[in-house]
């Protein structure tokens, strides 16, 4: 018998092997594929996309002609804040905002539009109690769009009693709507982008690339680790099999598996959960395909780097923690400054979730060179693991 | 092995080890926990590598075997290294297929594999759920599946009960009927039996290498007699005898002899006794156990070295 077929019979064997163990531990697949699926369905079901209103008081000057009807000030706030009261007392407004009963205190000038005519700026107070900083930024975008209407709404009211006056005095007809004066433009808004997914939709490839990531990291970094410490090495190295053999073995194996869990999570999502695959299938399998290959190398390295289960799950986990924070699932890449971006673009994550996006929600990748990253990370994570396994196996103590 | 010694650190693992095993044979590695066996085994397996002297197997170097030569090498370690989650022929098949059995050869030799370990019925069952023994018997059965012409056992009986045991013996002997070549380690002394040649280990230290009887030979300098008499009788009666080494008094009608050879010697105590007008009920050859005459050689090793400690010591307190 030739050694190519030798090598080939070494290499199915660890394939039979792995597939076989995997399927003896349904508890453990369940846990690793169906659990971020119940999590990607329940964060779809109960997340709704936008941030609850601020809620908000408005305090107006003493003798104000503003009105008092907190629905007035509501249809100002595009549903971002939620008013609560309108008054004129400012300390009792404070009190609730430093209690944390209202999250936003709006303070209106006490003669904006006498200012205004004397050609002066008024000043409208804005007091709100945040430390988490992305509600900070949604308070502050909330106020704007607020403090904005509220703008315009004076400049209304002043250039509506100027006409007024004007008539009074010139007797000559005005066409001039205090509404253009207040408001020169509008926006029409239109989404040129091929779909607008809900947001179970938009997070669904991002939490597929994290569930492939994951798996493929978890189950080869366990699987090497346990056949280092039970000793299975040690029948290993005794053996005619090589280090590329038991890789190789290894990858076909996984690379199999993570094709079938694909199918299954990828089938649900376009299937039972409506996301949309524009590309086709043929460049989400070659994507998951790129994905697996990358991250079977990851998990891998950690096996071949941890002196025990515990370490291996542990450095796993620290993968997945910084998937989370890095890869632009949660947060966008472009977001972090250049020098932390390196960290975010070596995770093959990162490059599985922004192609898969693409791929599914647009309908092509644009960024070809993430796919080129992806094999990059691939074959040099390959290439670091055959040089650690080749030493560990050859070891002489 | 030649002059072969291994250290760790400042532990001295095995300590200038030489031995040959002739093609065909048993030899069976006999010490208490920690005299060194299993480094040995690693040795010639080429997972780990001498501190000095050389090795050879199959007329390599273990550290440098070619594929070819591992395709001939079993090897089953000492603890429990399989599968948990796969059966018995499960784990079978794999470990044939990693030493290139191809797929249409392989489900004959786990039958016989198994049969021969007497697990066939438990073929289906995965390895977590089998005993201690049944485990030790899956190794086993696992190492021989693809038909080894050198085979290195790591203490294949443990954990096993006796008339098993003999079952275990008994294949390992028909494998060297067909040629093979084993090295076996095992802590029962009485194992010694079943084996071609015995190497005695304690400290890291070769103390006893050859065949079983010989070994029981010379643990006690020659031949040993147990000698019954009607009436009391003196040893010393038998010390003045021609080819009785030694003479130990167990009761005053029993008497222990150390002959240079039992068969002569026999008659000439036989007349000894009755010129001393002393009648004899039976005179037999006198079976030690290879337990007694492990202990006896390990005794004499210690005293020899403690001795040899010694005077290192006095002759340094000299200098």
């Amino acid at each position: 018998m030739t050694g190519v077929l030798k090598s080939l019979i070494r290499v199915t064997s660890f394939v039979g092997k792995e597939l076989r163990e995997l399927r003896r531990r349904p508890g453990v697949i369940a846990t690793l594929v169906l659990g971020p699926l119940l999590v990607m369905l329940l964060f779809g079901i109960g997340y709704e996309g936008q941030r609850r209103p601020f809620t908000a008081d408005i305090v107006l000057p003493e003798g104000s002609s503003m009105p008092t009807d907190p629905a007035f000030y509501q249809d100002m706030t595009e549903d971002r804040m939620s008013i609560q009261e309108v008054g004129t007392d400012k300390e009792a407004a404070l009190a609730r905002l430093r209690a944390q009963d209202v999250a936003v205190v709006v303070v209106a000038p006490a003669d904006a539009e006498a200012r205004m005519r004397a050609g002066e700026q008024s000043t409208i107070e804005v007091y709100w109690n945040e430390v988490d900083p992305l509600d900070d930024g949604l308070a502050r975008l909330a106020m704007q769009i607020m403090v904005g209407e509220l703008n315009q709404e004076i400049i209304r009211r002043a250039a509506a009693e100027g006409i007024t006056v004007a008539n009074a005095e010139l007797g000559e007809p005005v066409t001039l709507d205090p509404n253009v004066i207040a408001e020169p433009t509008t926006a029409k808004e239109t989404n040129v982008a091929p779909t607008a997914p809900a947001t179970i939709a938009f997070f669904g490839p991002a939490v597929f690339a994290l569930v492939l990531q994951h798996l493929a990291i978890t189950l080869t970094a366990l699987s090497l680790v346990r056949e280092r410490l039970t000793g299975q090495m040690d029948r290993y190295r005794v053996s005619p099999l090589n280090s590329a053999e038991l890789l190789i073995g290894k990858y076909v194996a996984y690379a199999l598996f993570s094709l079938a869990v694909s199918a299954l999570v990828g089938g649900a999502m376009v299937g039972w959960l409506g996301v949309p695959n524009l590309g086709g299938w043929p460049i989400l399998v070659g994507i998951v395909l790129l994905l697996t290959f990358a991250s079977l190398g990851l998990g891998i390295l950690i096996s071949l780097i941890a002196d025990s289960e515990r370490q291996a799950v542990q450095l796993s986990m620290l993968v997945l923690l910084a998937s989370v924070f890095f890869s632009g699932f949660v947060l966008p890449v472009d977001d972090f400054i250049p020098a932390v971006r390196p960290v975010a673009y070596a995770l093959p994550v990162t490059h599985g979730i922004a192609t898969l996006q693409e791929a599914m929600l647009r309908g092509e990748v644009s960024s070809v060179w993430m796919l080129g990253a992806l094999a990059g990370i691939g074959i040099l994570l390959y290439i670091i693991a055959l040089v650690r396994l080749r030493r560990l196996m050859h070891r002489v103590d | 092995m030649d002059s072969v010694s291994r250290r760790f650190g400042d532990v001295r693992a095995v300590q200038d080890v030489s031995l040959t095993v002739p093609e065909g044979t048993v030899l069976g590695m006999i010490g208490p926990s920690g005299s060194g066996k299993t480094t040995i085994i690693r040795m010639l397996t080429g997972t780990l590598g001498p501190t000095e002297g050389r090795l050879s197997v199959l007329g390599q170097v273990p550290l440098e075997f070619t594929r070819q030569a591992r395709e001939r090498i079993a090897y089953m370690p000492q603890l429990f290294s399989l599968y948990p989650d796969l059966t018995a022929a499960e784990n079978m098949n794999f470990v044939a297929a990693l030493f290139g059995v191809p797929w249409w050869e392989r489900s004959k030799l786990i039958k016989r594999g198994l049969g021969v370990v007497d697990l066939w019925d438990a073929r289906h069952r995965p390895a977590r759920d089998l005993s201690g023994g049944m485990q030790r018997r899956l190794e086993l059965a696992c190492a021989l599946v693809h038909n080894p012409r050198v085979l290195f056992i790591d203490e294949p009986t443990a954990g096993i009960d006796p008339l098993l045991r003999e079952s275990i013996w008994d294949e390992l002997r028909r494998l060297r009927d067909e040629g093979a070549t084993l090295l076996v380690t095992t802590q029962y002394v009485g194992e010694a039996i079943y084996c071609d040649r015995v190497a005695l280990l304690a400290e890291g230290e070769l103390i006893g290498l050859d065949e079983p009887e010989a070994l029981r030979r010379s643990a006690f300098g020659g031949e040993v007699l147990e000698i019954n008499t009607l009436s009391v009788v003196d040893a010393e009666v038998l010390k003045r005898v021609d080819g009785v080494r030694e003479v130990r008094q167990v009761t005053g009608r029993q008497l222990i002899a150390v002959t240079d050879d039992a068969g002569t010697t026999s008659p000439r105590i036989m007349d000894a006794l009755r010129a001393a007008n002393v009648e004899v009920r039976e005179i037999e050859e006198y079976q030690a156990s290879f337990d007694d005459m492990f202990t006896t050689l390990v005794t004499r090793h210690r005293e020899a070295r403690q001795t040899t400690d010694e005077e290192i010591a006095a002759r340094e307190a000299v200098a």
